[in-house]
């Protein structure tokens, strides 16, 4: 498959310049990660909060400046273009919010919000503009009637479809969604997901999905990155990072989150505390003050992502060891 | 934007009516001079009498008016366009346009306003034509300020984001998205130039630098009747009230118009609602220690009572763990807050007891309610930073949760705090009880409010989604650290909330509702594995299953308490609806022992294999 989005050794700091330089360590939200998206793919990003994987979505579609490596979209950089071409590339890639709610301004009609992407590119005119937003209210499943109401009119759900519908007005062929259903009860979210899974299918839209919750990317997504402290721990086709993750971090994740079932439940790798803070990070191996099975070597460099299996890479250095062999549990955890 | 009173807006209104109409209200000449009769009181032809000249008072009140108006009116416009263009420039573009604009206007701030206007005036000699661009300068700067916090605080809403995405030009996003979401300061700050400019141009008047004479005007009224004040006070009385009454009647304007712009600025209604009598006696289970029997809560609106919380029953025991879980809009919240007496002003509890021990709670007072509340019974919420107070040390507001109900001393308490912080698992606890809350994660925060919730032993803990703001990894610990709680001082807990897998993870026993109502409620493994509601089983099935597959979503939303179905108002979205569902609203019917639903059909799902539970 060839690659329609392309992230190569992106990095983003932020601060660290402040008035006369004093404005503290800058804190390092990524760190040389590598990540394409191909066509029609959907790509599932995850980490927890402060891991970069939103900084991620907004740098890959240039609303943040990277301050390192680049991006490039069917092969073009896209760091450094200016008015049309950078015009044409945000028609191409799109985001949908986690918030159903803030992402809307409340003082517009939706049929108006809808539009403005149809104008600012001149892809409809005036006149055309009713019937356009129309059929993208149908296509995500909202009454054609309902695009003269104001936001505050629907539910957190039909919110969603909204800016949903706002994005796909210009026809992009790459979706980040930053969390998009999150903010939503657990019968609504299902409808979202299955409407992103649908329109994917339907439109061909390769999809970045950024989430915490390791069950809804699963459902979702073809491919999974993990983020840790800025940084790529593991990354492979769906199925082999959720049934045998390698990382260590990747483990204590999939085991912390609860399982519906109460007559199933799984022996837990807790970790304790907080991610340490991104303006001062560990050394080597970023995840190592929390990993169970971490070891003095793994303070001395940062790890590689080595291959694991097809498609599947780990940065560990004792991801082939026979402590961390799929079904083993590190000491002193039950 | 809601209606502006009209009081307020009718005085402006006439006051500004009036300065518009005086050329055809058939006055006397303001300026004709008529000497014999200076000072002379109020007649028919002069109703409030004659100045020092024999001017008429009142055609020079309201030609007066006019010019102050005009000039108040026309400085206050100038400044607002020009000091929002630059505010909303400076905000939203940044950068150098930033830096030139707001510290212009920052500049120009630190003149004092009326040393600033006698300076122009003096350079630029008086008169109403000078006055305008110099009082348009002195409340430029405010609006500059005001446009630039609304934008900085706009700047960063998502969707002014998604327009950038959507590729939109700066000038549009600036127009038609940052503008509207200002306008309501804008709108306020314009009312208070206005009613603060006919001040200044009265005063500059007064002091021989604003309007020539003989034009009228107020500072020029009160100037010239100063010198005759002792011989009659009637002259210097009339343009004093009229400046009094305008000044007041656009403050109030101003004051109206920030309520109608502020949508928090509704007026309380009504305190606490107590319920009349005590009930006769209620069985409830035994040992229970909270039991809520038949609650119903009722919000008054104009179109009669709606009731988002109907006859609702459950009980915990000490040591035990009740989850209630539904959708936004099942009213779960609602039960929370019923039982704590924290309902919302507009909420009252209608019908029903809560049962703690043997005290009653929906029919006790706020004062031992108080008392209650935070000893025998604590209650955690969702967002731990709009629960934790942002300006005190944790540890302080630990120690304040603890000396309201049991008399230590300060330092006894305080360690007792710092204790309590480590043993909710905040490492190096004593340097953490120093914090403030935006010093901690949202991990941390949560177990502070946590920590302070348990400060006094409480028999019983609500706690309202508490780990659905936090990580995985972090909701992993702190469900931990309530189970291990629960264990160690017998505390029951009831754990609220629309996420299963996490239901499924800690309680003993489970209530699901919907629309208001329990429509099932028994122990989590049968929940979980044979559901006897098809909403239960629905709610299942919409959450993301281990194999990787898509979940289900249930069709449709849930109905709102004022259009509730006429039969079970889950029918309308069920996919095992037979006519008689939507006859009449069925009963609560008890299974199995400790099992009950709302099911009609319950019997046929419980002959179903065991993990199919109600029909999918």
């Amino acid at each position: 498959m060839t690659a329609l989005i392309e992230a190569t050794n992106l990095s983003k700091q932020f601060g660290g310049r402040g008035l006369f330089g004093l404005g503290g360590k800058p804190v390092r939200a990524l760190c040389e990660v590598s990540l394409s998206v191909a066509r029609g793919e959907a790509v599932g990003l995850v980490g927890e909060s402060g891991s970069g994987k939103s900084t991620m979505g907004r740098v890959l579609l240039g609303l943040t400046p990277a301050s390192g490596g680049s991006v490039r979209l069917d092969g073009t950089v896209i760091a450094n273009l200016k008015g049309e071409a950078a015009r044409g590339l945000r028609r191409r890639m799109q985001l949908v919010f986690q918030d159903p709610y803030s992402s809307l301004d409340p003082r517009r009609r939706v049929s108006a919000q809808i539009a403005d992407g149809l104008l600012a590119h001149g892809l409809a005119t005036r006149a055309e503009i009713p019937g356009r937003v129309a059929t993208l209210l149908d296509q995500v499943g909202l009454p054609k009637a309902h695009a003269d109401r104001y936001p505050h009119e629907f539910s957190g759900g039909q919110r969603q479809r909204i800016g949903i519908a706002r994005a796909l007005a210009v026809g992009p062929d790459f979706l980040v969604a930053d969390e998009p259903v999150s903010a939503l009860d657990v019968s609504v979210q299902a409808q979202v997901l299955a409407l992103l899974a649908d329109l994917r299918a339907r439109l061909g839209l390769a999809m970045l999905f950024i989430s915490h919750d390791l069950p809804v990317v699963r459902s979702l997504c073809d491919r999974v990155v993990v983020l840790y402290l800025g940084r790529v721990m593991e990354e492979g086709p769906a199925a082999a990072v959720f049934e045998r993750p390698r990382h260590p971090y990747t483990r204590a994740l999939l085991s912390a989150a609860p399982n519906i079932d109460p007559l199933r439940r799984r022996r837990r790798i807790l970790l304790r505390g907080d991610p340490p803070s991104p303006a001062n990070p560990p050394s080597g191996c970023v995840f190592r003050t929390r990993c169970a099975w971490a070891v003095a070597a793994c303070a001395d460099a940062v790890p590689a992502l080595d291959v694991a299996g097809p498609g599947h890479r780990v940065a560990c250095i004792r991801v082939d060891d026979p402590e961390l062999a799929p079904d083993t549990q590190p000491d002193g955890h039950q | 934007m809601r209606r502006i009173n009209p009081i307020p807006l009718a005085a402006v209104g006439i006051i500004a009516l009036l300065a518009l109409l005086v050329p055809y209200l058939g006055l006397p000449d303001p300026v004709r001079i008529d000497v014999p009769n200076r000072l002379a009181g109020p007649s028919w032809q002069h109703l409030l009498g004659q100045d020092e000249v024999g001017r008429d008072i009142l055609s020079r009140l309201l030609w007066g008016a006019r010019s102050s108006l005009t000039v108040a009116l026309l400085s206050a416009t100038i400044a607002c366009v020009i000091g929002t263009a630059l505010g909303v420039m400076g905000g939203f573009l940044g950068g150098v346009v930033d830096l030139l604009t707001i510290r212009a206007a920052d500049i120009v701030l630190c003149f004092p306003p009326l040393l600033l206007a006698l300076l122009v005036v003096t350079l630029l000699g008086p008169g109403a034509a000078t006055l305008i661009p110099v009082l348009a300068l002195v409340y430029l700067p405010g609006f500059v300020r005001v446009a630039y916090a609304g934008v900085l605080s706009v700047r960063h809403q998502e969707y002014v984001e998604a327009q950038r995405a959507l590729g939109v030009g700066k000038l549009r996003i600036m127009l038609r998205t940052v503008l509207p979401n200002i306008g309501g300061p804008v709108l306020v700050q314009f009312s208070l130039a206005m009613a603060s400019a006919v001040v200044l141009e009265s005063g500059l008047s007064f002091l021989g630098l604003g309007v020539v004479p003989p034009s009228p005007s107020w500072g020029l009224m009160i100037g010239a009747a100063r010198s005759t004040m002792a011989q009659t006070p009637l002259p210097l009385l009339w343009p004093c009230l009229a400046l009094t009454l305008t000044v007041l009647s656009m403050n109030a304007l101003c004051d109206a118009v920030r309520a109608a712009v502020d949508p928090h600025g509704v007026p309380p209604r009504q305190r606490r609602w107590l319920l009349p009598a005590l009930l006769p006696g209620l069985p409830f289970r035994a040992g229970a220690s909270l039991a809520v029997r038949d609650l119903t809560v009722a919000i008054d609106t104009p179109a009669g009572a709606v009731r988002p919380v109907r006859s609702v029953s459950w009980s915990v025991a000490p040591g035990e763990t009740l989850a209630i879980v539904g959708e936004s809009g099942s009213g779960k919240s609602l039960t929370g807050l019923a039982v704590l007496g924290l309902l919302p002003l507009v909420a009252r509890p209608e019908e029903g007891a809560v049962l703690f021990g043997e005290r009653e709670l929906l029919r006790m007072d706020e004062a031992a309610l108080r008392r209650l509340r935070g000893a025998e019974l604590a209650m955690i919420f969702q967002d731990p930073m709009s629960s934790l107070n942002p300006v005190h040390r944790i540890g302080t507001q630990i120690v304040e949760a603890i000396r309201a109900h049991r008399p230590l001393s300060r330092r006894s308490a305080w360690q007792e705090a710092v204790a309590l912080l480590a043993r909710v698992g905040i490492p190096d606890a004593a340097r953490r009880a120093r914090s403030f809350p935006h010093e901690l994660s949202g991990g941390m925060r949560q177990r502070a409010m946590i920590a302070m919730a348990i400060a006094n032993r409480p028999t019983l803990l609500i706690a309202d989604e508490p780990t659905t703001a936090l990580d995985v990894t972090i909701q992993a610990q702190v469900l931990e650290l309530l189970a291990e709680l629960k264990a160690e001082n017998g505390m029951g807990l009831v754990f609220i909330t629309h996420a299963l897998p996490v239901v499924a993870e800690i309680a003993d026993r489970v209530v699901v509702m919907y629309a208001g109502e329990v429509v099932e409620h028994g122990p989590v493994a049968e929940i979980f594995t044979r559901p006897l509601h098809p909403y239960t089983a629905a709610l299942l099935r919409s959450a993301p299953p281990e194999d990787g597959s898509l979940p289900q979503a249930i069709p449709g939303t849930v109905p709102l308490p004022q259009h509730l179905p006429a039969g079970c108002a889950f029918a309308p979205r069920c996919v095992s609806r037979r006519d008689a569902c939507e006859a009449a609203p069925p009963p609560l019917e008890q299974a199995a022992p400790g099992h009950d639903t709302r099911c009609i059909r319950w019997r046929e799902w419980q002959r179903l294999p065991v993990t199919q539970g109600a029909e999918a």
